[in-house]
């Protein structure tokens, strides 16, 4: 121990790390809101395991069922819409990739088209199934269907607004550590609604219809 | 592995963006929805097969779709994003698992004895589901009466 220590020279001795060390912003802040979309998938499990809880024959009070008013081809058309609008992004995010700005924004506006398709789908099966008299206060079972796929219509209702914010911020401010920042969070939230999707689709929509 | 502030389309997560990547991801999940749903709406298969078959798609589906869209692999560059997704899928399952076990049992062992015996033969009611007729307006209920 002493002969290590007589080996330093207080004269020379670097207390402190003076080296410039860059920081990835970038990663930093992707990291962080990958994060919190993991706890955005959190309260759709709760919303899951609502649904699942409230799906059997009894759930639904003698009322309608999700086989009685599910239509398998019709919510297939809203499917590929979305997924059409997260590929028109990815596109788009191609186009950043190679600095093409006019790419980028098609992309996106071709994004948000696509993105409106699937709301407007979803708000004329939701209107359609009012007029039928099945709101979200029929039954348990209802309650829980209607709930877990307008939280998920909400998803995709603030994603277009991100997407439009996003074309203004791009066409006003370009290529900065902030905006491509902002596009590649969007990439992952947009992207992870077609993920979410997928349960909704399967195991709410094609589950319901055949039970 | 160089980038900064200088020119941020230069940065990794911006230049691991490929068309074919995500056009992949779109082709496959897309497929995969029209497989399901034709299975569901041709009435084919018997209804358990059914569902193992379309829960297999979208097991698939997402996997492409994790793989091709989100960029979640084991490079550098999205390394912890992996870690945190494969941590969170314990998570996932178990809040939706065991909280549909839950209400499973919960069901089994109150709703047939009160509903159906009370539906079907009102004398069953008292002696074989003695809890409801603890529970308040169970035991002032017509059936129990009788």
């Amino acid at each position: 121990m002493s002969a290590h220590a007589s080996t330093v020279d207080p004269k020379k001795a670097e207390l402190w790390d003076t080296h410039h060390h860059s920081h990835d912003v970038i990663s930093t802040r992707t990291l962080g809101y990958f994060l919190y979309l993991l706890s955005d998938g959190m309260l759709f499990a709760t919303l899951f395991a609502a649904y699942g809880v409230l799906s059997y024959q009894h759930s639904y009070f003698g009322g309608p069922t999700p086989a009685e008013f599910v239509k398998p081809w019709y919510t297939f058309a809203q499917t590929i819409a979305l997924f059409l609008s997260v590929l028109a992004y990815g596109f788009g995010m191609n186009a950043l990739k190679h600095k093409n700005k006019s790419g980028l924004i098609n992309g996106m506006l071709a994004a948000f088209v696509l993105g409106v398709v699937f709301l407007v789908l979803d708000i004329h099966d939701m209107s359609h199934l009012y007029s039928m008299g099945i709101t979200i206060a029929s039954s348990g079972g209802m309650s829980a269907f209607m709930v877990l796929t307008q939280v998920h219509a909400t998803h995709i209702f603030f994603g277009l607004i991100w997407i439009l914010v996003m074309i203004a911020q791009v066409m006003t401010k370009g290529f900065t550590e902030e905006t491509v920042g902002r596009l590649l969070t969007l990439r992952m939230f947009w992207h992870l609604q077609a993920v979410i999707w997928v349960f909704v689709y399967i195991f709410v929509y094609l589950w319901g219809y055949i039970s | 592995m160089s980038h900064g502030a200088a020119d941020p389309t230069m940065h990794p997560e911006v230049q691991l963006s490929t068309s074919k990547g995500y056009f992949l991801g779109f082709a496959i999940s897309a497929f995969l929805m029209l497989v399901a749903t034709f299975l569901v709406t041709s009435h084919s298969v018997p209804p358990f097969g059914l569902l193992m078959v379309i829960s297999v798609c979208a097991g698939i589906a997402v996997i492409a779709q994790i793989y091709f869209l989100l960029h979640i692999d084991i490079s550098e560059h999205n390394i912890w994003n992996t870690v945190a997704l494969v941590l969170f899928i314990p998570l996932f399952l178990i809040t939706i698992g065991l909280t549909w076990w839950m209400f499973s049992q919960l069901y089994l062992r109150t709703m047939d004895m009160s509903v159906m015996s009370s539906v079907t033969n009102p004398a069953v009611h008292a002696s074989a589901a003695p809890k409801m007729s603890d529970m308040p307006g169970m035991g002032s209920s017509p059936d129990s009466a009788n």
